[in-house]
């Protein structure tokens, strides 16, 4: 056993040890045993360093394969870490271009802005004008955040998850583990950390962002100073503002949160179903507020995607829950991908039932969350595989509907959706292919209605 | 055969008459029932579609009476989207080349340095 293996092994022992009397030595009750040793892993997660934080991360959206208190803990996993010296920052900078960051930019500051577990960020200003993607100008002195992926991060987290992923071999070898495949778990990760640590992708999306919204003064994203970004290095316009998590001083300086959270959630709808590639690490501190009301989208590191294909099944999933139709959720969620083993179907249709039937809060809006997340727990429980996007898709539509009714509680994030899906469902219905499949059968079905 | 060809286009132009008028009740069935319409059922959903189909088909009227009359068509705030497509295209190729051109002043200051 490698220096790093022993490592990760003890701190993981050690905050299960330290959880043990809070677990009661295993013979607290269910929910509180589990909610112990969540905690305790959570923790030793964030002991860890970047690998597992993301991994955390990664857990947090899942929860048809994990526990509702392990999602519930790695959700609340702090992605903040202690800030690298700025030589260190600078190093990397001076790597990636070959000169100072003050040669770059003036007036770079030391004191940085933001530190997570992959990159740091720090707020300099532009030497001179730059024409970005789309957009106007930013002129020359233009505030700019410089995100910059901290030095070894990408060796340390590779490094980690190979070991991680040893590890989780053994476990399966030796079947400690039944309901979650953690090999293809951590495959996956290193697929959506690949993307990750390419700052370049980042900024290509937000440039997207920017255009796909390029209708709407309500909504922006960053503009990206290409001619300041490597892999490593990503340097975009500052966005002055309040995190959603500091809602409350937007809301003294008057900005009308009630209306921002409706047209949020439509933002959201639109990426989903109009663009098909959205924001899936939506969370209060990647959203943030402008003094001028606008909602500005940051952080773009993880990103779902769908195919037109895949819009019209996830619609049509929206309206079993609208109708309450367990059949249709069940046929359209297996066209994306999943698949119902024919013994298990009565037990998730009958499930199904009854979490559509608990669909609906007392002042009539319908919880998405409780539909969206108790769907993927029912899968979960009978062994269904849940294809990753799907889950990803759910579990962001979850997100943004409690970041939205946080702001306004009366939200139906259902009907926010509405005039989406119904277009969505208008286009398909429209589809050539479709029309030559159906039209005999509608056809029959209106000769039948004449003569009866 | 007269009495057929004039009994089908009798049914037809029925067909046509029976649809319009239902049309035009699912797409005031479907004003009323505004945002949250959807709710109520399959029925509903369709109510809401022809609303929407109703709106886009006054918008389209509109355009071709001003095209008619030879105005200029009413200017939506709307430009070209396969054109902006394009500008944006072009826009990501020149923040492309930014990025590679700084890629290779660094290699060249390596160089020298």
């Amino acid at each position: 056993m490698g220096s790093r293996e022993r490592q990760i092994t003890l701190t993981i022992a050690r905050r299960l040890a330290g959880a043990l009397p809070a677990a009661r030595f295993g013979l607290a009750p269910g929910r509180v045993r589990r909610a112990a040793w969540a905690r305790a892993l959570r923790r030793s997660f964030e002991d860890l360093g970047p690998a597992f934080v993301k991994l955390g991360q990664l857990i947090s959206v899942r929860p048809d394969e994990f526990s509702d208190e392990l999602v519930a803990e790695m959700e609340s996993l702090q992605d903040s870490v202690p800030p690298l010296p700025a030589a260190a920052i600078r190093e990397v900078i001076q790597a990636e271009f070959g000169a100072d960051a003050d040669a770059l930019w003036d007036g770079f500051d030391d004191e940085p802005v933001a530190s997570a577990s992959i990159a740091q960020v720090h707020r300099a200003r532009l030497r001179e004008a730059y024409r970005p993607v789309w957009g106007d100008v930013l002129p020359a002195g233009a505030d700019v955040a410089v995100k910059v992926v901290r030095p070894g991060a990408e060796a340390t987290v590779r490094g980690d998850l190979a070991i991680a992923r040893r590890m989780a071999e053994g476990l399966v070898r030796r079947r400690l583990v039944r309901r979650v495949d953690p090999v293809a778990l951590l495959d996956e990760f290193a697929e959506s950390l690949d993307r990750e640590l390419d700052l370049r992708r980042e900024g290509r999306f937000s440039d997207r962002f920017r255009f796909d919204f390029r209708d709407d003064a309500r909504v922006t994203s960053p503009r990206v100073v290409w001619s300041r970004t490597t892999a490593r290095v990503l340097t975009m316009e500052f966005v002055e503002g309040w995190r959603l998590s500091e809602i409350d001083a937007a809301r003294a300086a008057g900005v009308d949160c009630f209306a921002l959270a409706v047209h949020g959630a439509t933002a959201f709808m639109r990426q989903v179903f109009v663009y098909g590639r959205y924001h899936a690490d939506l969370h209060p501190a990647n959203l943030f507020v402008t003094p001028e009301g606008r909602i500005a989208y940051l952080d773009f590191g993880i990103v779902g995607y769908l195919t037109p294909a895949e819009r019209v099944n996830i619609t049509q999933v929206m309206a079993a829950l609208v109708y309450r139709d367990a059949e249709r959720a069940l046929r359209y969620s297996d066209a994306l991908g999943v698949h119902v083993p024919a013994d298990r179907v009565e037990a998730v249709r009958s499930g199904l039932g009854r979490l559509l039937d608990g669909t609906t809060r007392a002042d009539g809006t319908r919880d998405f969350a409780h539909f969206g997340l108790g769907f993927l727990r029912l899968l979960g429980a009978n062994g269904v595989a849940v294809p990753s996007g799907y889950g990803l898709l759910i579990k962001s539509l979850a997100t943004v509907e409690g970041v939205a009714r946080a702001l306004y509680p009366e939200i139906d994030i259902v009907d926010t959706a509405r005039p989406f899906t119904t277009r969505v469902l208008g286009a398909a219905m429209g589809d050539p292919a479709r029309l030559r499949e159906r039209l005999p059968a509608a056809l029959r079905a209106a000769l039948r209605e004449l003569t009866a | 055969m007269t009495d057929d060809v004039m009994r089908f286009f009798a049914a037809w132009m029925l067909t046509h008459e029976a649809a319009d008028e239902g049309l035009k009740a699912a797409v005031s069935r479907g004003d009323a029932a505004g945002p949250g319409g959807m709710s109520g059922g399959p029925d509903a959903f369709v109510d809401g579609l022809a609303a929407l189909v109703a709106e886009e088909k006054e918008k389209l009227k509109a355009a071709l009476e001003a095209r008619a009359r030879g105005e200029e068509p009413l200017d939506t705030g709307q430009r070209d989207p396969a054109l902006d497509e394009l500008r944006f295209e072009v826009g990501e190729m020149r923040g492309r080349l930014d990025a590679i051109e700084a890629q290779l002043e660094t290699i060249l200051r390596t160089l020298r340095g």
